[in-house]
């Protein structure tokens, strides 16, 4: 409340000189702090629907939104296309046989598709989501809409582009195109993952400032500069829930900091495009916090009259495999994936066939795909630190995971490159490693599925199969663990279960040297 | 039902959402992900394989060998010389032209625009086929789309074949409501690992 106060005062001083000035001919600021921010998709389904079903048809996505591991149908068929696995494999990784023999069945079904999901490569020791390019194309449902918000990138308008609500041809917004059907992230306000990063970020994840300012008229100025940036200051929320307005918040001229020059015509603010536009990027967990980095990024923002809110939008081409990685290990992708119902795999042909910019010269490819996002905004009061040089500060806590997601993002990216399959580096939670394992006791098929389906190992994991990093989780009362039973006999006669599995891979017959934590 | 459980798997999934990532924690040690050797795939001998160019971004491509391995693994490396040759030529992507004749009774393979989107999908890789068994001079044919079923089914018995396909290469934004478009560079990543030349 102290900082709050003083930021009050240093920043009272600035919007008194630009309050008390005359409308036109004189400085001015505006500050905004980012209550929403969230992928610029259009909704194409019913106005009113809130989750009536889950696959909504819309002008946008003609058969719903992706339903990847929504049942055991979809399951089986997403571990059917592997050829090395048993027909019996497929129908007992879809049904797992005696599920009602375990504590939570539901659980015990969702980490063994987790573990069985994870391994869809073309060889069966090949961990999918590190190596998507490794397994089969599933398919994803893909926007069929021409209508699309954004910018016009690349000056053109192409046959492909999008048509904006307001008329504007040569919209590109590819990743609306690759990623607008996918299930966590298409709905009219209420997409899973759009809920779920806005409500980390209401709640101190991060936080993303605005600030305008000028020396004419706040709604008209020709020579006006737009600066968007981190700050350290939590969001502050009203009484309500929603954001408050008018609070104080530092502003650090970071690796997550742009400063645009800008135009605005009827409170409608248009930036220039720059060649790098830093700002924070869409997280629900700190590991994937950072710059979002847009290339050719350009900002829209319309701020009301009162200055009291302002939408907008901020695009331009992202990495495409940047974006694979920050949907797919925010936590791990099947635990995700079969949550969500979305395949992280068929996400990255999406984005890998869309990519529409960021022309690599020495592979003759395109590193990015044209990304616009939606952004809601509070006014705020948004001021300098005192230490100009300040940083974005770190989570001691979560530093690790942050490591950890750093570590499997360059792997992935290694291995996209070079086409040599990688393995899973340690501190992820990636095929749900000791979780499945603890989830299998008392199921009466845990045997043969433990047999069956591959997984790496790491050095120092415990009876149990937990590696050392996950022991807190196995405590954890929510971690599954249930210690082992009296075996119980199997679910169906033995004759049934072939005498040896087919194609089947030793577990342990792979670990990661020196990987002590 | 199938919707009560999928519900409930979500609602397991969210109550773990928040443990699983607060609690794993490790330390990032680094990886030895074994051998970074970026793969290759042998050269193949002279006649193996051939393109010949029909129209102007047409091709016919024939994969020729002796000792049949599998009709996987012959059609995957017809895919995947497809694939360079895209790439070799600048071109982003190709299409599979079928070649119907009368009598057929598979159909012609449709674009669903409204339907899911892929890179490639093997599954309508459907090469055709010619073959000699042993002791027997004449070609005897085989169409995926006549109906009947794959014709060898004893490898030693066959002396000589061949795969062929035609392909039309293409330039810029993919079309992938066609399931006979193919992504170059993503079939050429599924396969490099996976292939080799016939002998």
């Amino acid at each position: 409340m102290i900082l709050h106060k003083r930021l009050m005062i240093c920043a009272a001083s600035a919007g008194l000189m630009a309050g008390m000035m005359p409308a036109s001919a004189a400085p001015w600021v505006r500050g905004y702090v980012v209550g929403q921010y969230e992928y610029a998709f259009r909704y194409g389904g019913r106005p009113d629907f809130t989750r009536g079903a889950e696959i909504e048809p819309g002008v946008d996505c003609p058969h719903g939104a992706s339903v990847h591991f929504a049942n055991d149908t979809q399951t089986k068929i997403a571990v059917g296309r592997q050829k090395y696995r048993s027909r019996q494999e497929v129908e007992w990784i879809a049904k797992p046989p005696g599920l009602d023999e375990v504590r939570a069945p539901v659980l015990t079904r969702f980490w063994l598709w987790a573990r069985a999901v994870a391994y869809r490569g073309y060889k069966r020791d090949i961990e999918t989501y590190v190596n998507p390019w490794a397994a089969e194309d599933p398919g994803q449902p893909q926007v069929t809409s021409r209508i699309g918000d954004g910018f016009n990138l690349d000056g053109k308008v192409k046959a492909s582009d999008f048509i904006s609500p307001d008329g504007e041809k040569g919209i590109d917004n590819n990743l609306y195109r690759a990623w607008g059907c996918d299930a966590p992230w298409r709905g009219n306000g209420n997409a899973t993952l759009d809920l779920r990063a806005n409500d980390k970020m209401q709640d101190g994840l991060y936080t993303m400032v605005i600030r305008v300012s000028g020396n004419k008229d706040p709604m008209n100025d020709d020579n006006a500069t737009l600066e968007i940036g981190y700050s350290p200051d939590k969001i502050v929320k009203d009484a309500r829930g929603g954001i408050a307005v008018d609070y104080s918040y530092r502003m650090l001229q970071s690796a997550q900091y742009t400063r645009l020059k800008a135009k605005i015509r009827n409170g409608v603010v248009e930036t220039e495009q720059v060649e790098h536009l830093h700002s924070p990027r869409i997280a629900w967990f700190y590991d994937q916090t950072g710059d979002a980095n847009f290339s050719k990024g350009k900002i829209r923002l319309n701020m009301s009259a009162d200055g009291l809110t302002a939408t907008g939008l901020i695009g331009g081409y992202r990495d495409w495999r940047e974006l694979y990685t920050e949907n797919t290990f925010a936590q791990d992708g099947a635990q995700q994936g079969i949550r969500e119902h979305e395949d992280h795999v068929a996400l990255y042909y999406a984005l890998r066939r869309n990519a529409d910019g960021m022309l690599n010269p020495k592979t003759g490819k395109n590193d990015g795909i044209s990304s616009v996002y939606r952004i809601k905004a509070a006014s705020a009061y948004v001021v300098d630190p005192e230490n100009l040089a300040m940083e974005v500060p770190k989570l001691p806590l979560d530093e690790k995971r942050m490591q950890a997601f750093l570590a499997i993002k360059a792997n992935t990216i290694n291995g996209a490159e070079t086409r040599v399959p990688q393995l899973v580096p340690p501190g992820t939670t990636e095929f749900g490693v000791g979780i499945t394992e603890g989830l299998m006791n008392g199921l009466p098929s845990a045997d043969f599925f433990m047999s069956t389906l591959y997984r790496q190992h790491y050095a120092g994991e415990d009876e149990d199969g937990y590696p050392e990093w996950m022991q807190e989780y196995k405590k954890h009362p929510e971690g599954g663990f249930q210690p082992k039973k009296p075996k119980k006999p199997a679910a169906t006669p033995p004759a049934a279960q072939p005498a040896k599995p087919q194609n089947q891979v030793q577990n342990g017959d792979k670990q990661i040297a020196n990987a002590k934590p | 039902m199938k919707r009560g459980i999928a519900i409930a798997t979500i609602g397991a999934g969210l109550l773990l959402a928040a443990p699983i990532a607060s609690l794993a924690q490790a330390p990032a040690a680094p990886t030895e992900p074994g051998p970074q050797t970026p793969p290759m795939v042998p050269p193949a001998k002279p006649g193996v394989f051939t393109a010949t160019k029909k129209g102007p971004t047409g091709y016919h491509l024939v994969v020729t060998g002796h000792n049949f391995t599998s009709r996987e693994a012959i059609e995957h490396y017809l895919a995947y010389r497809a694939a360079i040759l895209t790439q070799e030529q600048k071109s982003s992507w190709f299409t599979l032209t079928e070649n119907h004749a009368k009598g057929d009774t598979v159909p012609a393979t449709k674009p669903d625009p409204a339907g899911l989107r892929y890179s490639f999908r093997m599954a309508y890789w459907r090469p055709v086929w010619r073959y000699k068994t042993a002791g027997s001079p004449a070609w005897k044919t085989w169409s995926p789309f006549s109906g009947t079923p794959f014709p060898i089914t004893d490898p030693k018995s066959v002396s000589d074949y061949e795969a062929s396909a035609d392909i039309v290469l293409h330039k810029g934004q993919m079309n992938d409501a066609d399931p006979l478009a193919y992504e170059a560079g993503a079939v050429d990543d599924w396969l490099v690992n996976q292939v080799s030349p016939p002998t």
